[in-house]
């Protein structure tokens, strides 16, 4: 059976496909498995792939590729794909320590009343089961993970903050993310890691893959100090 | 000893490449000169590869002076390029003996000014890019005081051809200044927007101070989403008309988050995001709406612009015996 697809042209050096599966997890796993096929397929002037939860943006040279040929290959692609074919071998556990509230997470109180619960039921759902990292982001190789199960997804804020400090913990509508590097952002944030979860000078720049798990842990800011400075490293190897 | 550029004068420069465009997976933004087909000219008319390192001066004085002869070229928004003084065309190589003073002064009807060196200059690289990222700390604004290292070695390049005014390449010049023609082709949200759609193509926008390399903030009349609903973080690509909620379009450029969840109106043509690189706060924005292979054609015909005059420079240096330069030097931090 041909997996359920949209393509669409985005720009004249862009092709997005969208999935349309009726389940979330096989939405993300067709997108990232297609993203491995469009980058084993040898394409001339291939700049990358992105893919996302539900959406692979393929990027190219417009000036070395065209859209129909790349349409070619993501139809063979997508011929190629399995149901249920799994994504990561082996995903490993990262536990994320937190501190909650305060002037580490300034908008878990907004967040809270937003949801109608509690600041302490909105860090206990934030810290209940490990997230997955669905994809890599904004602003740069940002983990996103689907969000906690919140009674309601979580509006973005009416205004972006200029500056948002590294660490931070972050939710919006229904995903999840921790912020790696000081940038802009319009995400409420719920708290702060001390850890560092990115290293620019390593290559990959991440510690994480989409497919790996984020357990977040709460602190108290007293013990903020132990962790302070970290990277972030997988608990099962 | 490598040879090298002391800057004398610089507001805002930088040295910058083409980006690292082939990482997005991984969350890392393109980044790069926001000028590509200036870049790629400047580069060109001093015989390296497209890609190597230039540097990018974004609105305020520049000057320098080079301890070996050296040619050179500057290419972007309309500027004073002037050696010891005296006024030389942009686009098309010059030579800067050692000692003289290279200057590029009033940038206008555009932001940006490139200048190329003949063997590029010797930059630190992050995977496999020297193009700043702010989000990492990478890269730096080039100060006053500063040597910049050249990379590789030259012969002399004195050569009476360079300073006289037949040697000329006449590479095609974009048009510059405000108010900017911005061409876009239908995003993959278009239909979210129904009838609305089509403010983007009647209004004038206004570029405001908060923009930069990583997206231009455009005020004027903003077209509205029929639809409601939240949308969940996907790629998006660079030259991405984002509708947010505010009075506001969000256009992304080089130094864009490879994801967002903003819905995607248009997005700005391949050709036409060289020339949004150099509109300056003030400047007036109109978009026109294009066929995705008109869009193709145009960019095609760009580069094939940048190959032609490629063919031209090899001609021009066999002619005087001025061999290739050698390849740049790549380093890690």
């Amino acid at each position: 059976m041909t997996p359920q697809t949209v393509i669409s042209d985005c720009g004249d050096a862009a092709v997005v496909v969208r999935a349309l599966h009726a389940d979330a997890a096989d939405r993300w796993r067709m997108v990232h498995v297609l993203a491995d096929l469009v980058e084993q397929a040898d394409l001339d002037g291939l700049y990358g792939v992105v893919p996302t939860y539900d959406s692979l943006l393929v990027e190219f040279d417009a000036d070395r590729a065209d859209h129909e040929t790349v349409r070619r290959v993501l139809d063979q692609a997508l011929r190629g794909i399995r149901p249920g074919e799994s994504l990561l071998a082996r995903p490993r556990l990262f536990v994320v320590p937190v501190v909650y509230g305060g002037e580490y997470g300034p908008d878990l109180d907004l967040v809270a009343s937003q949801l109608g619960i509690t600041a302490r039921q909105v860090i206990e759902l934030h810290t209940a089961a490990p997230l997955t990292v669905r994809c890599l982001g904004a602003p740069v190789g940002a983990p996103m993970m689907d969000g906690p199960a919140f009674p309601a997804p979580v509006p973005r804020l009416p205004s972006p903050r200029v500056s948002v400090p590294p660490g931070s913990v972050a939710v919006a509508g229904r995903q999840a993310v921790i912020c790696p590097m000081r940038s802009p952002g319009g995400w409420p944030l719920l708290g702060r890691t001390p850890l560092r979860v990115l290293d620019p000078a390593s290559d990959p720049l991440t510690p994480y893959r989409p497919g790996d798990r984020l357990r977040f842990v709460p602190i108290e800011p007293q013990q903020w100090d132990e962790h302070d400075g970290a990277l972030l490293a997988a608990t099962d190897g | 000893m490598a040879e090298t550029l002391t800057v004398h004068r610089s507001g805002h420069a930088t040295v910058q490449d083409l980006g690292r465009p082939g990482r997005a997976r991984t969350g890392l933004p393109a980044n790069g000169a926001l000028d590509e087909y200036s870049a790629r000219m400047a580069n060109v008319l001093c015989g390296n590869a497209d890609s190597a390192p230039l540097v990018e001066i974004t609105m305020l004085d520049f000057a320098c002076e080079p301890s070996a002869d050296l040619l050179v070229a500057v290419t972007g928004a309309p500027a004073d390029v002037t050696v010891d003084g005296v006024p030389h065309p942009q686009w098309e190589p010059l030579v800067v003996r050692a000692g003289q003073v290279l200057a590029v002064t009033g940038i206008r009807q555009g932001a940006r000014a490139y200048l190329a060196a003949y063997g590029a200059f010797d930059a630190d690289f992050l995977l496999g890019s020297c193009a700043p990222d702010t989000i990492l700390g990478f890269g730096r604004t080039v100060r006053a005081g500063e040597h910049l290292a050249l990379g590789g070695h030259w012969p002399s390049l004195v050569h009476p051809v360079f300073r006289h005014p037949f040697f000329r390449l006449r590479p095609p010049r974009p048009r510059f200044g405000s108010p900017w023609t911005i061409d876009v082709t239908d995003g993959p949200d278009l239909a979210e927007f129904g009838e609305s759609h089509a403010v983007l193509f009647a209004a004038e926008y206004v570029v405001t101070p908060r923009s930069n390399h990583v997206g231009l903030r455009l005020r004027g009349e903003v077209p509205r989403r029929a639809v409601r609903g939240e949308v969940l973080s996907r790629g998006v690509p660079i030259g991405a008309i984002e509708v947010p909620a505010g009075d506001e379009l969000l256009v992304l450029h080089r130094g864009r988050g490879v994801t967002a969840g903003y819905p995607v109106l248009a997005v700005v043509t391949s050709a036409s995001l060289s020339s949004l690189g150099q509109a300056r706060p003030g400047d007036t924005v109109r978009f026109r709406r294009r066929t995705v292979a008109d869009a193709v054609a145009a960019y095609r015909g760009g580069r094939a612009a940048v190959r032609e005059v490629r063919r031209r420079v090899r001609t021009a240096f066999d002619a005087l015996d001025i061999p290739s330069p050698s390849c740049c030097q790549r380093r890690q931090p």
